[in-house]
């Protein structure tokens, strides 16, 4: 990946190389994530993230994206992470629902 | 250096002689209401700005020093006036903090307790701080789910990026970004880019999973006699046979049209019967019609089927 100045075109643009970005290994989780390998570990133990795909080793940019809001709501609330896994759970179902609605309604007759 | 004063008892709602608790509570049915993660996708920034606001308030009056300092500048200030700090009030390195976006405390703050101060953290030494995550929406078209395709996208402010749509993403699927993200304070590490991708919705297909879906509209007779029909696809025109006996809603199935798997193999077309009637037969049909009625072994004055 290599940022390209073009001081006659700005802003700046990026190439980005979506393949192989997808999946994370614990590792790049819990850095991405801002929490330590074993902290990840009990969170796995737990159930509360769960490996998607392939492998034990494989975990989706979503799976990312719902750790960081557990975190951020265990933080930020008080609330503890089985509850925030509920909430989490709960969100991405009313971000569906929503996303439903409004494809219902754009292409509905 | 003039800023614009902040009124943190109103940002919390509470009035200058609140003792802790109350702030505390205050600020705990705040946070609760606006937080960004609990609010509805296109509000979801306008309540992190709130939720910042909240924060910094807090920050200052559940901090006993950080409030006796506060107060001292009397009650007389209100929100959006010119403020200019007493002499030696800023800068005090090492200042304790616990406002995690450091960048985004106010110019009032910045002017009360410094802003390097509050990004020293609690120990007072420069710390290395990871650049923001940036989110954007990735909108796809059919074609690129089916193709993979090429997009230029905004993040952030000033900065866009290309992106190669893989073939084979799915919508609401989340394409990351290492390092993509907003530049990293004291020599840390860049934030990542979280790329939402959105299926623009096609006028001819839908999708279910890896499977399309598209509508058939056919004759009654050729629903009753079978027929042979050309359908587009996404794939080009093919021959699709519709049997002889067809019901409305029927789903016939094209193998191996619909979107591409990780494996290598693809979902199925299917085409969804919809039986529309002429609106004006010509008299020929019309004849025809009056003749199927006479010739017909069901009543004509029941529901069909029944």
């Amino acid at each position: 990946m290599r940022i390209r100045h073009r001081p006659w075109l700005s802003p700046p643009v990026v190439r980005a190389r979506l393949q192989g970005e997808r999946w994370l290994s614990r590792d790049e989780l819990a850095t991405a994530a801002g929490i330590t390998r074993e902290r990840l570990e009990r969170l796995i133990h737990l159930g509360l993230v769960e490996p998607a795909g392939g492998g034990p080793e494989e975990f989706t940019a979503e799976a990312l994206l719902r750790l960081q809001r557990m975190l951020r709501l265990n933080a930020d609330l008080g609330v503890n992470l089985i509850g925030a896994a509920i909430i989490a759970d709960l969100l991405e179902r009313l971000d569906r629902l929503e996303a439903e609605l409004a494809r219902r309604r754009g292409s509905g007759p | 250096m003039a800023v614009k004063f902040r009124d943190y008892y109103e940002v919390l709602g509470v009035p200058r002689a609140a003792p802790a608790a109350d702030i505390k509570r205050a600020y705990r049915q705040l946070a609760r209401k606006h937080h960004p993660d609990l609010q509805p996708g296109a509000e979801r920034e306008k309540a992190a700005e709130r939720f910042k606001e909240i924060n910094e308030a807090y920050e200052v009056l559940s901090d006993p020093d950080k409030r006796a300092k506060y107060d001292a500048l009397g009650a007389n200030w209100k929100s959006g006036m010119d403020f200019t700090p007493p002499p030696g009030a800023a800068g005090r390195g090492g200042e304790a903090s616990s406002v995690e976006d450091f960048d985004e405390v106010s110019d009032f703050f910045a002017s009360l307790f410094g802003r390097a101060g509050a990004r020293a953290g609690r120990r007072g030494v420069r710390v290395t701080m990871p650049g923001h995550d940036v989110e954007a929406e990735l909108p796809v078209t059919l074609d690129d789910l089916l193709r993979g395709g090429k997009r230029r996208i905004q993040i952030g402010e000033g900065k866009s990026l290309d992106v190669e749509i893989p073939p084979g993403v799915r919508d609401g699927v989340v394409l990351r970004l290492a390092g993509q993200g907003g530049p990293g304070t004291n020599g840390g590490p860049p934030g990542d880019a979280y790329l939402h991708v959105r299926l623009v919705p096609h006028p001819r297909y839908r999708v279910t999973g890896d499977d399309l879906e598209m509508d058939l509209t056919i004759w009654p007779w050729q629903a009753v006699l079978g027929a042979e029909v050309r359908v587009d696809t996404p794939d080009g025109a093919v021959t699709l046979t519709v049997p002889a006996g067809t019901q409305n809603a029927r789903r016939l199935r094209l193998r191996g049209r619909g979107l591409p798997r990780a494996d290598g193999t693809r979902g199925d077309l299917y085409a969804a019967v919809r039986i529309v009637v002429p609106e004006r037969p010509s008299g020929a049909e019309r004849d025809a019609y009056e003749a199927l009625r006479r010739a017909a072994a069901a009543p004509a004055d029941r529901p069909a089927g029944a």
